[in-house]
């Protein structure tokens, strides 16, 4: 109870601390602190069409939060997700380059599997430079994705660029068997459903089970797991390459649903932004389900504020980085003021 | 002949130096942050700031030594961010480098559009007539200005300072323990915050020298993971500030290596040469891991935040 009291004191605190912040960074670029956020609210989540664009961005953020998540509930920092995202496009694109003739029953599940495997490799290597060599995750993961990123330009600039486009470095655009389908009228697409499902999966899979045990324990101490007979390190490159999987998907849905053919910039910091959702929710899928919808909305709020207002969509950035601060900083205020609560 | 591989030695070497600079001075800023027991990966972002504040001042001046100053400056400012949430409420100190980078970010895409494009005066090359004559060294000297030698300069003093005075030993004290600093008299605390502004200033300085003096422009988002490398160096150096200059310079020479196997005519897309440093990178961390015990060299209050 006391539990529930402390995250319910931490969230709303937040909340608030989130939005005093950013009305003071409003205030600081000049513009109208109020107005401007409510306009926010408005861009985010006020008609429908403001919706759906939200639900668009929401599943690669979805995707990429859970990519964090998994290596996440062992303990371990993995910011690779814009990397493996990258990567799973290149392999999700692959397959569409090589059978461009095929049906779309066959043609999609093989690119989601393709894009799985791309995005895994991508995150087996640093799970296994963890476990073999502790190597620390985060600094290999931030460095790969650099790598996963270059690697669709070499790509897009050199062999895969369509002679068509003119000197336009993308591939050729996906036939339509390739093209995920969206839901009934609007742009929101079927990739939003899949990040729905593992979300829901992976909750019981990290909550029930001798699996969810395994890693309760060994997140929780290493060497009592170890003396149980559990092995960490095959824990490691496993969760590693599970969250590499899923945002390989993240990848090729990206592309095929709302790019509709591989080209640079296909993800806008989608991976550090997924990592900030994971962090928000303590890496509960449950929780990250509605997590993500929210900061998604920051971010398609930022694009039509550039529109409109002229704001550039940079600032969403700052926003971002803003509530990561907020959030790190309101539980160590909160136990500085109140020590008498205990945990 | 003989003459004409002299100077492509010394174009070469005054590549590696220029290129090298930045990452030298920042990852001495981020070592000397990890001896007081703290990892800073916002350095990524202070470095941008840097170079970000560090090209606007020098653009708007027209002198670049003041680009400098701002750029070190407004690194120990974002620095400062990290500083309260590590020190000052206590945060996962991996998670808080991140929202710095975010914000470091996010707020030079935001207040560098109006740079782009904008000249700038860098500093003066050192070469004179009098040298220019002189094989290797003529050239050398030619396409290198101070900044490489003052970097150098600097790395080296930090060497000397934090294994042989007072202040340099009890920095490693607090590093080593913070609790035996304590008791010993010292303020682990405000030691630690002083690590953590030196990293700032050190990653700003180096920023605006690759902004101001190096590529002589500003762009979006231009450190390129620069920190990051520097993260990863620190731990091919061993924590030694005297290693930095080596690892860094070796790096730069692996990297220019590189870069200039496309004038050799190999056919490889500059994409793939330009992802070279990352995996350069991954590579020496490997090697590292492989052939040195690293538990007996890390400070040892890092190793709680730091697997």
């Amino acid at each position: 109870m006391t539990m529930n009291r402390r995250i319910l004191a931490i969230s709303l605190t937040t909340c608030a601390g989130f939005v005093v912040v950013s009305m003071l960074f409003f205030a600081v670029i000049g513009q109208p602190p109020v107005k401007t956020l409510a306009d926010m609210v408005m861009f985010a989540a006020g008609d429908s069409y403001s919706i759906s664009e939200t639900l668009i961005k929401t599943s690669p953020i979805l995707l990429c939060a859970l990519a964090a998540a998994v290596p996440g509930r062992l303990g371990l920092i993995s910011v690779g997700a814009e990397g493996q995202l990258h990567v799973g496009a290149i392999f999700g694109t692959a397959v569409v380059l090589v059978a461009s003739d095929a049906s779309a029953f066959l043609l999609l599940p093989l690119m989601l599997m393709a894009a799985a495997i791309g995005g895994g490799a991508f995150g087996y290597l640093p799970g296994i430079l963890r476990a073999r060599l502790e190597i620390n995750e985060t600094i290999s993961t931030l460095v790969l994705n650099y790598v996963g990123i270059l690697f669709v330009s070499a790509l897009v600039y050199g062999p895969w660029r369509d002679a068509v486009n003119l000197g336009w470095p993308a591939t050729m655009p996906f036939p339509p068997a390739a093209v995920f389908p969206t839901i009934g009228g609007t742009r929101v697409h079927l990739g939003l459903v899949v990040g729905v499902i593992l979300a829901v999966a992976l909750h019981f899979a990290f909550t029930r089970g001798r699996w969810a045990l395994s890693i309760r324990v060994l997140a929780g101490n290493r060497k009592v797991g170890e003396t149980f007979g559990l092995n960490y390190r095959r824990q490691v490159v496993l969760l590693m390459t599970l969250g590499g999987a899923i945002a390989g998907i993240a990848g090729i849905v990206e592309v095929s649903a709302v790019q509709g053919r591989l080209q640079p910039g296909i993800s806008i910091g989608y991976g550090l932004t997924g990592f900030l959702v994971a962090w928000l929710s303590a890496h509960r899928p449950l929780i990250i389900l509605p997590v993500s919808v929210v900061v998604a909305g920051l971010i398609s709020a930022g694009d039509a504020l550039q529109l409109f207002a002229k704001v550039p969509a940079a600032s969403v950035v700052v926003l971002q980085g803003l509530l990561f601060a907020t959030a790190l900083a309101v539980p160590g205020f909160l136990n500085r003021y109140r020590p008498y609560h205990g945990t | 002949m003989e003459l004409e591989l002299a100077s492509l030695l010394g174009m070469w070497a005054a590549a590696t130096l220029r290129s090298v600079t930045p990452l030298l001075l920042t990852t001495l800023g981020e070592t000397l942050t990890q001896r007081v027991g703290v990892i800073n990966l916002g350095i990524e972002g202070e470095m941008l700031l840097g170079a970000c504040v560090g090209f606007a001042v020098a653009a708007s001046t027209g002198n670049p030594v003041l680009g400098f100053g701002a750029g070190a400056l407004a690194g120990v400012a974002l620095s400062l961010v990290h500083a309260g949430l590590v020190l000052g409420v206590r945060a996962n100190q991996i998670a808080s480098g991140l929202a710095v980078w975010m914000i470091g970010l996010g707020v030079t895409s935001y207040a560098g559009r109006a740079y782009v494009g904008k000249q700038v005066t860098s500093l003066d090359t050192l070469g004179s007539p009098m040298t220019a004559n002189w094989p290797f060294i003529g050239v050398f000297l030619e396409q290198t200005s101070l900044a490489g030698f003052a970097a150098i300069a600097i790395v080296l003093f930090a060497a000397w300072w934090l294994a042989n005075t007072r202040s340099g030993l009890a920095w490693r004290t607090v590093g080593e323990s913070a609790r035996v600093a304590a008791e010993n008299g010292l303020n682990p605390g405000r030691i630690r915050l002083y690590g953590i502004m030196i990293g700032g200033a050190l990653a700003g300085l180096g920023g605006a020298i690759l902004s101001v003096d190096y590529t002589q422009t500003w762009a979006q988002e231009m450190t390129k993971g620069r920190g990051l490398i520097a993260v990863g160096l620190v731990i091919v150096a061993r924590w030694r500030p005297a290693l930095v200059l080596p690892v860094c310079l070796l790096f730069g020479v692996a990297e220019v290596a590189v870069l200039r196997l496309q004038s050799t005519g190999v056919d490889v897309s500059s994409y793939l040469l330009a992802s070279s440093p990352y995996i350069i990178v991954i590579l020496v961390l490997v090697a590292t891991h492989m052939y040195a015990r690293r538990a007996l060299v890390m400070p040892a209050d890092l190793r709680s935040v730091f697997a």
